[in-house]
């Protein structure tokens, strides 16, 4: 039972950072705008939240620095997408190997000292109760804050009008401008959510996870993180699924190398994204539901017409 | 007065240019000049951090007649054989692989120029102009062993490797067999992470084998989170490649250490002199190369004297890590009593003892 649970609370600590910079980048491209740049924010979240933990601040305002960092890395993209439309792909590439190397940069000297990491909280009666308390009630604040997110994300997307124009904007801007939308000023404000939560995953991965600072320490989270919002056809839930599947599939392969399964490790350590993959696409296989889900206008640049 | 048109500005750019390239080609008082590839970026602690201590010993040694040229980061062979070519290229004399990975592209490389001098840590294949150097790293894990032996009290402990290469199978191998020779019960669960630098999955793989019973964790990767991980949740844990004891949470039980500056040292000066020839090295606590760091405070006296006294021994040849009798995991008896495990099979150790939990595929 205990391995139960621990198994199933690093399946949903695995997964907190890639919800955080999946939902970022679920807002992103439901707007019409395909930020690559996920891996790059993290990092310059996870260092600057390191940063601020380091020059003596607390936790809560070295994660609001990560995330200020994450959105104002994003702002980079932004003004080359958004303001000069750029290739969106290159634009969004270039962010990516910006931030890493910022980050290394800005982390230089930082590696050599560990974090005091945030701890879990204690919810008085929940986190007592047997079983359930260790399952459910205990883990750091940030991991109920991305449930949190997820719910105003879901909820933002499909049930508030500002969600409504946010997808107008992502199937065509053309319409939603000719009925008065300020397209490029809701892109902006988007794609800076979308480095929020970029930075908020880093952050969660250098203050809270690892935890310490070492350059690139995503080690290609962003990139699971982007997958994970096109596997998942644009729908929050199967974000959240995704992450927490890609999550849980991670940790088993490691304990089934610890209690040595007669199976080759290469092969094991593959299968948190082969399942994920064929899971995702199984479940998005509505042709249709696809095609209503997928933003037409990603990616393609917006010129507003006066 | 001249007035400048655009082409007299090209020209004017061509010959700057010129300038400026040229006199890079002959540097009059550069004695030497190395290149280093590393297979992960320079971090505070660390395997690359070891590796970029033996460009340093160089550099200090040989001060400005030095020029050395480091790239980080270059794991994917097809990056690395590039890398490779363009610092023969460049003339750099001597050349520096620090990783298993770079053996493919530091093999092709090293034939198309039969004047550079190669040089490749953990590399298996050496050629006439390609030189090899290994540390023994299971006499350290051994003497960790010890430690580890004395202080387990589930009788499980956990080791967790890059790749399952020999370089690691055998000190996993070692590691077990240093704690068996305190507790013969003890097992050892392996996890490989099949990557060399992935901090997040050392985390999630130190608890892995936190929640499976085991409280001694050695985690033979780039950084410190395993580390840092056991010492959060109360479990011992061994060092590798630099003294990782400031994440420990004060379980750091002791680290293997690596000091290449030697080597290094040793092969520039040979190139300088004109000497070098490629030669194999595998050193360990003769040659000063495997080195462990201080051992906890609270570690009785005992086990601090069994574990320095088996460092000794091991430093005279009157014990060896692989002594017989050796079994396989399936209890099949592999070496003899009375006799050792060959050097030439523990480079190529691709099987795990008796004891050890895991699967090499």
């Amino acid at each position: 039972m205990d391995l139960f649970i621990s198994i199933f609370t690093a399946t949903v600590i695995a997964a907190t950072p890639l919800i955080f910079a999946a939902l970022g980048e679920l807002i992103v491209e439901k707007s019409g705008v395909l930020n690559l740049g996920i891996e790059g924010m993290m990092l310059m979240g996870a260092v600057f939240g390191v940063w601020a933990h380091f020059s003596g601040m607390p936790m809560t305002l070295a994660i609001l620095i990560a995330i200020v960092a994450g959105a104002l890395s994003s702002l980079v993209f932004g003004i080359l997408a958004l303001t000069f439309m750029a290739n969106q792909y290159a634009a969004g590439l270039a962010l990516a190997i910006f931030g890493g190397g910022v980050s290394a940069f800005i982390g230089r000297g930082f590696g050599s000292t560990p974090v005091d990491a945030v701890q879990p909280i204690k919810i008085p009666w929940l986190s007592d109760l047997p079983f359930l308390g260790p399952l459910l009630f205990q883990f750091d604040p940030l991991v109920y804050l991305s449930l949190i997110l997820f719910v105003a994300v879901s909820w933002f997307l499909y049930k508030s009008k500002a969600g409504l124009a946010l997808r107008a904007i992502g199937e065509s801007p053309e319409s939603a401008h000719a009925v008065g939308y300020p397209v490029i000023m809701i892109r902006y404000v988007a794609v800076l959510f979308g480095g929020a939560m970029a930075g908020l995953g880093g952050a969660y991965l250098s203050l809270v996870y690892t935890p310490l600072w070492v350059e690139n320490m995503t080690a290609g989270r962003g990139w699971i993180a982007l997958a994970l919002v096109v596997f998942a056809a644009w729908r929050p839930i199967r974000v959240l699924l995704g992450a927490w599947l890609f999550g849980g599939m991670t940790i088993l392969q490691l304990q089934g190398q610890a209690i040595g399964l007669k199976i080759p490790t290469e092969l094991l350590s593959a299968l948190p994204y082969i399942a994920t993959i064929v899971v995702l696409v199984l479940i998005s296989r509505n042709r249709m539901a696809m095609v209503l889900d997928f933003p037409a206008s990603l990616a393609k640049p917006f010129r507003p017409s006066s | 007065m001249k007035n400048f048109n655009r082409r007299d500005t090209l020209k004017l750019g061509a010959a700057a240019g010129l300038t400026a390239t040229v006199p890079s080609h002959v540097y009059a008082d550069t004695l030497l000049k190395v290149g280093a590839v590393y297979v992960s970026p320079v971090s505070e602690i660390g395997w690359t951090k070891q590796h970029s201590l033996g460009i340093e010993a160089i550099q200090s040694e040989f001060g400005d007649s030095v020029d050395v040229t480091v790239l980080d980061n270059i794991y994917v062979p097809q990056d690395a054989e590039r890398v490779f070519r363009e610092l023969a290229a460049a003339g750099n004399q001597l050349i520096f692989g620090t990783s298993f990975s770079h053996s493919t592209p530091i093999q092709k490389t090293a034939p198309r120029f039969p004047d550079v001098a190669f040089e490749h840590c953990s590399g298996l294949v050496h050629l006439d102009n390609l030189g090899t150097f290994e540390a023994k790293y299971y006499e350290g894990t051994y003497v960790a062993g010890i430690t580890a032996g004395h202080v387990s009290k589930s009788a499980k402990i956990g080791f967790i490797g890059g790749f399952p290469i020999p370089d690691i199978v055998g000190p996993a191998n070692a590691l077990l067999l240093g704690a068996q020779s305190v507790n013969p019960d003890i097992t050892c669960s392996a996890i490989f992470l099949n990557s060399w630098y992935d901090p997040g999955k050392e985390n999630e793989a130190t608890k892995t084998l936190i929640s499976q019973g085991c409280d001694v964790i050695c985690s033979m990767t780039d950084t410190a989170t395993g580390v840092q991980v056991a010492g959060e949740n109360d479990a011992w844990s061994i060092g590798y490649a630099s003294d990782m004891s400031q994440f420990g949470n004060g379980k750091h039980l002791t680290a293997f250490t690596l000091n290449w500056a030697p080597i290094y040292v040793q092969a520039a000066k040979d190139v300088v002199n004109g000497t070098w020839k490629s030669s194999t090295r595998w050193l360990g606590f003769n040659g000063d190369v495997v080195r462990m760091s201080p051992f906890n405070d609270s570690l009785s006296a005992d086990v601090i004297a069994a574990a320095e006294k088996a460092m000794s021994e091991i430093k005279s040849g009157d014990l060896h890590p692989y002594a017989g009798e050796l079994k396989a995991q399936d209890g099949q008896v592999r070496v003899q009593a009375g006799s050792v495990l060959p050097d030439q099979e523990i480079r190529g150790f691709n099987w795990f003892v008796e004891g050890m939990i895991g699967n090499l595929g």
